[in-house]
């Protein structure tokens, strides 16, 4: 088969301009890469992690209640409603690793490992049910910790006593925080072994299924809630807390399902722009090739070519184009996927079935890389093919162009400026087509960097407002409730520690004025001078005092219930004890979830528990924060102290700790989204470089005479980079104004996503200054090549091009 | 549209008959009175900015088939104008082209493109070869438009050409490697590529030294032997003695039709 003269031609052009075709194959490959990698990643985690997850018969619901045993579970099983419910203990403990090192661990008793009736962790090795002092590793927990079925491993408690434990299992759970996120290892133990290891054998949080409406949120707090009334309180417990499993998941779903769903959005989002960039430097090289190429048609025409069969050519051309970068763009959004997955798995603890590629994203990819080319070329094609043979061999390249516009007349009357730069200017708005898609490129790629940045220092706000409001050094939780004066004491006697402030917590509703109930809310009671926390009050005032029965509710409670005004009453509603406050302050959000504030002397009051508090925090010096290691000495203090006098404390966390999680989470997201952001840029740059070696290539015979008038390299040099950083300093002007709204997008999304709550817009003027420097790097660098080619051109080249 | 303006040519073809069969290799022959260009009354005028600027006052002239015209006369007369109407390239202002009995003044771009390509060779003073095509590919590339020839046969031609024009040798190399006059042979074996009736070029020497372009006036002569019609203009006088007539514009005028004519047979 002899290959025809004109497909012949399309090859060998592409071939013969190989930065160029590499150039739009590279732009067109990236875009359909991000999108192949997006998409069959989001697809595999979805189907691997989601089937992982609901395999296991999730829980829907789990009610902390105060120590029970299994009679209680048997009892809520037996309502109507409750499908099935089990009991559960969590111990937080430490491991020792197979280096030495000691983690954290959450030791799991599960009420009866014969017979688990949810979140079913599945065996990978070993034994699956933990006899007598052995202990089942969660999978990702044992390969971090090194840990392997057989080996002995030292388990402390909060006492500090220290036991030997047999590792009997691995088992993969997918349903508890994994390791690599939380830094807390998670181990399954018998409640016979937790009671040989010193700690009472009762169980503390009861998990359940119910029976209908098992998508209904309300319908399953509700269930919660009959629990609670008809058999948990009249049976002498006390509930601490009913939730849904997960941040803000419904229920059923799993406990990240909402991160993973917006995280994947913002990407596809992102995949979708860089398609967009790619579109555009289609649109801009095609119509330099055929304005390049126009003399070239009208030869073809004067010798028997038909409009359609040149529409053909440059149809095939970017075919061809089309074809090669899905041949790159196809493996490469494969590996990313792999890599995207892996990533995923890892972080998320998920066993990944297998890395497919699946004919839905297969066919996306071709219809992205193959027809969205052609189908944008198609518009420089059609306008640049109907071109008449006269004009295209006669009239090309002789001034067709207005050279009278009044961008023009306003550069001539520039006389202060360099000959150069007025040169250099005339040039970047002669194309202006071109100049067009060139703009468009670098100005969504600087719009959508400065979001990025905008995002970052967003989420920073977001979490500087914790860091401020956090003001304590160390807090130990007191399951169940403790002598307030008893926990101040103690907490006082240790050395350093100067001020320590017991917090009660209680869940109640509010009653709205058309008699309906809120959801359920957090009521924190605490010293109205509070100086463990400093809270930022968006409106109104902070508590002014004792038996004032003021309340401060923060901006998450006003997400839900966006009606509460600074100055309202509102009736609120603990047990069955009902009692209007008024609100004073409105306080920002700080992660805590929608929270309402009163002093401790209203809310002992109001709530019927004297003297009690649920945690106590504590400062080592009112003026400043401590150290790390101080925290950390405190925290260890409190423990010991607290389980010394028998106040039986759960486990203490510190402030850096705290924060640090926080940080680390963000951190990872921020770096795939600078990945992007990066990527564009890397688009908008090829684009610009594109545009620069066509500009220079046709202003050919103008760069021609200036040599022939004796331009010396420099100035010709001069006159294609600045060109270059004219519209990139351009590119960024438009993207600055164009950042205004796209950082408010991404950064809403990300912070809607990651942390369910509502956004807190910082503009980033320091991404707007790095964008700046980044964009007259790449206006400089993108047009060093061509402009290296122009000085290159001889006198007798330019006569030659005619 | 596209398909329905290339029908309309083949179906003008058809009607032509006898004398305007279209041989499979897309050979066209001559109509039977022998005319082969015909313009009558033809006026072209330029728009420019000091108003209309009239080429061409009111040509008439009749080229019969196997004339050797050539078309002299001084810069600016009127000349290129005069050539770019008759190959369809641009249009008349007004009066009436008819080239072997196809009436190019009033057919549209695509029409005109298929007609030239089966009928009529382009030869221009740049040679306006395809850059990134070898020498072969450059003849063939008209065949490939116009479906005229197998496939298979199409280089076989080319290399046949360029060995009419004699530069075979050079066959895969691209138009930069060779010389201008080498350069030019390849347009002209280009421009007879389907085989057409007429041949015209404007100032194919232009470009050349004076012993190329005669060796190029030797080779255009040649082709009057095949029966075909040539059209060329040039400044060169060495064109006289070859070319069976001489025409002479001056300010779009033609001075002197007639002046000479003879036979082909008497050179
Ligand atoms: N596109 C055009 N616009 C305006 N004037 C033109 C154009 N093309 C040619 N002319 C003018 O028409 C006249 C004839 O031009 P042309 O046919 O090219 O002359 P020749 O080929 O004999 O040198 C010249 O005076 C020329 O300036
Ligand atoms: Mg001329």
């Amino acid at each position: 088969m002899v290959l025809q003269a004109r497909w012949s031609k399309i090859l060998k052009d592409i071939w013969g301009n190989k930065s160029r075709s590499l150039l739009v194959i590279f732009s067109i490959a990236v875009g359909v890469a991000a999108v192949g990698m997006i998409n069959n990643a989001a697809r595999i985690i979805q189907r691997d992690l989601y089937s992982e997850y609901g395999a296991g018969n999730p829980a829907l619901l789990q009610i902390y209640v105060s120590p029970f045993d299994k009679h209680l579970a048997k009892a809520v099983e037996d309502m109507r409603e409750v499908e099935s419910a089990q009991a559960m203990r969590v111990v937080g403990a430490s491991i020792s690793g197979a280096d030495g090192q000691w983690d954290d661990v959450g030791l799991h008793v599960v009420q009866d490992y014969d017979d688990i009736q949810m979140d079913k962790y599945i065996p990978v090795s070993g034994s699956a049910k933990p006899a007598i002092r052995e202990i089942l590793l969660e999978g990702q927990s044992a390969d971090l910790l090194g840990l392997h079925v057989g080996d002995v491993v030292a388990v402390e408690m909060p006492d500090e006593r220290r036991y030997n434990l047999t590792v009997a299992g691995v088992v993969h759970d997918v349903y508890v925080m994994p390791f690599a996120l939380l830094g807390e290892a998670t181990g399954y133990v018998s409640m016979e072994t937790l009671d040989w290891m010193g700690e009472a054998p009762y169980f503390n949080r009861l998990d359940i299924i119910v029976a209908d409406g098992k998508n209904d949120k309300e319908h399953i707090i509700e269930v919660g809630g009959l629990a609670r009334d008809r058999i948990i309180e009249p049976a002498g417990f006390s509930v601490a807390k009913i939730q849904i499993p997960g941040f803000g998941s419904d229920p059923g779903e799993h406990w990240a399902q909402s991160q993973i769903k917006g995280f994947i959005l913002i990407l596809q989002i992102m995949s979708v722009l860089a398609m967009f960039l790619s579109a555009g430097l289609v649109i801009n090289t095609v119509s330099a090739i055929l304005s390049q190429q126009i003399k070239q048609i009208g030869i073809l025409r004067s010798v028997g070519a038909q409009r359609k069969q040149l529409i053909g050519m440059y149809v095939f051309n970017v075919l061809a184009f089309g074809i090669l970068a899905v041949m790159i763009a196809i493996p490469v959004g494969l590996l990313g996927a792999w890599w995207l997955v892996d990533f995923a798995a890892s972080f998320l603890n998920f066993t990944v079935n297998q890395i497919d590629l699946p004919l839905s994203v297969l066919l996306i990819q071709l219809g992205l890389g193959i027809l969205m080319p052609v189908g944008v070329a198609l518009v420089p094609i059609l306008s640049g093919t109907r071109i008449s043979v006269y004009d295209a061999i006669y009239q090309y390249g002789l001034g067709a162009e207005s050279e009278n516009g009044l961008v023009e007349r306003l550069f001539g009357k520039m006389r202060i400026l360099a000959p150069e730069v007025i040169l250099a200017l005339r040039n970047t708005f002669r194309k202006k087509g071109r100049l067009v898609f060139t703009l468009i490129t670098l100005t969504l790629a600087g719009a959508m960097f400065v979001a990025v940045f905008s995002t970052r220092e967003s989420l920073n706000v977001q979490i500087n407002q914790v860091e401020r409001y956090i003001e304590f050094d160390a807090l130990l939780r007191l399951p169940g409730g403790r002598s307030k004066n008893a926990v101040e004491r103690e907490a006082l006697r240790i050395e350093g520690v100067s001020v320590a402030e017991g917090w009660g917590s209680v869940i109640g509703v509010i009653l709205r004025d058309d008699d309906t109930e809120s959801a359920e809310f957090e009521i924190v009671g605490l010293p109205f001078e509070t100086s463990t926390i400093d809270p930022l009050l968006n409106e109104g005032e902070w508590l002014q005092g004792e038996g004032l029965n003021q309340i401060v509710v923060n901006e998450d409670l006003l997400d839900e219930e966006p009606d509460i005004r600074v100055g309202d009453e509102i009736v609120l509603e603990v047990g069955d004890k009902q009692r209007p406050f008024e609100v004073v302050g409105i306080a920002s959000k700080h992660l805590s979830g929608p929270r309402i504030y009163m002093d401790y002397g209203d809310f002992e009051r109001f709530s019927g528990r004297n003297n009690q508090v649920d945690e106590i925090r504590v400062i080592a010096d009112p003026h400043m924060i401590s150290s790390p290691s101080t925290q950390d000495e405190i925290a260890e203090q409190l423990e010991e102290r607290f389980t010394n006098a028998r106040l039986d404390p759960g486990s203490a966390s510190t402030r850096h700790a705290f924060y640090g999680n926080i940080t680390d989470t963000f951190d990872i997201i921020l770096i795939i989204l600078i990945v992007m952001a990066v990527l564009l840029a890397i688009v908008g740059g090829l684009g610009l470089t594109g545009t620069m070696g066509m500009n220079v290539l046709e202003r050919t015979r103008e760069i021609g005479v200036l040599r022939a008038v004796g331009a010396s390299n420099f100035s010709v040099r001069q006159v294609v980079v600045i060109e270059g950083v004219v519209v990139g300093l351009l590119s960024w002007i438009l993207g600055g104004i164009l950042s205004g709204p796209s950082s408010w997008a991404l950064a809403g999304a990300v912070i809607n996503t990651t942390l369910e709550t509502g956004l807190r817009l910082r503009y980033s003027f320091l991404g707007l200054f790095i964008w700046l420097v980044i964009v007259l790097l790449i206006g400089v660098v993108s047009s060093l090549a061509p402009a290296r080619s122009a000085t290159r051109l001889r006198v007798r080249d330019v006569l030659d091009y005619e | 549209m596209l398909g329905n303006c290339m029908s309309k040519v083949m179906e003008l073809r058809r009607k032509e008959g006898e004398s305007h069969t279209v041989p499979s290799n897309g050979k066209h022959k001559a109509h039977d009175n022998g005319r082969m260009i015909e313009l009558r009354d033809v006026y072209k005028l330029y728009k420019t900015k000091s108003g209309d600027f009239p080429a061409l006052k009111g040509i008439d002239l009749n080229i019969e088939q196997g004339e050797f015209v050539a078309v002299i006369g001084k810069s600016g007369a009127g000349k290129s104008t005069l050539v770019n109407l008759i190959t369809g390239i641009d249009v008349p202002s007004s009066g009436e082209i008819i080239v072997d009995g196809f009436p190019v003044h009033n057919q549209n771009e695509d029409q005109k493109a298929r007609w030239r390509g089966l009928n009529l060779g382009v030869v221009f003073q740049f040679f306006q070869l395809l850059p990134s095509l070898n020498l072969i590919e450059n003849i063939t590339i008209p065949m490939d438009f116009c479906s005229t020839y197998p496939s298979k046969e199409r280089k076989a031609r080319a290399l046949h050409l360029l060995d009419q024009v004699g530069i075979a040798e050079h066959a895969y190399k691209i138009p930069s490697k060779i010389s201008g006059g080498q350069q030019q042979r390849v347009a002209i074996a280009r421009a007879m590529a389907n085989d057409p009736g007429i041949i015209v070029a404007d100032e194919p020497t232009g470009n050349l030294d004076s012993r190329t372009a005669g060796e190029i006036f030797e080779l255009f002569s040649s082709f009057v032997d095949q029966g075909k019609t040539l059209l060329v203009v040039s400044h060169n006088k060495d064109i006289g003695p070859l070319a069976t007539r001489v025409i002479e514009i001056a300010d779009g005028e033609i001075l002197n039709g007639n002046q000479k004519k003879i036979s082909a047979l008497e050179i």
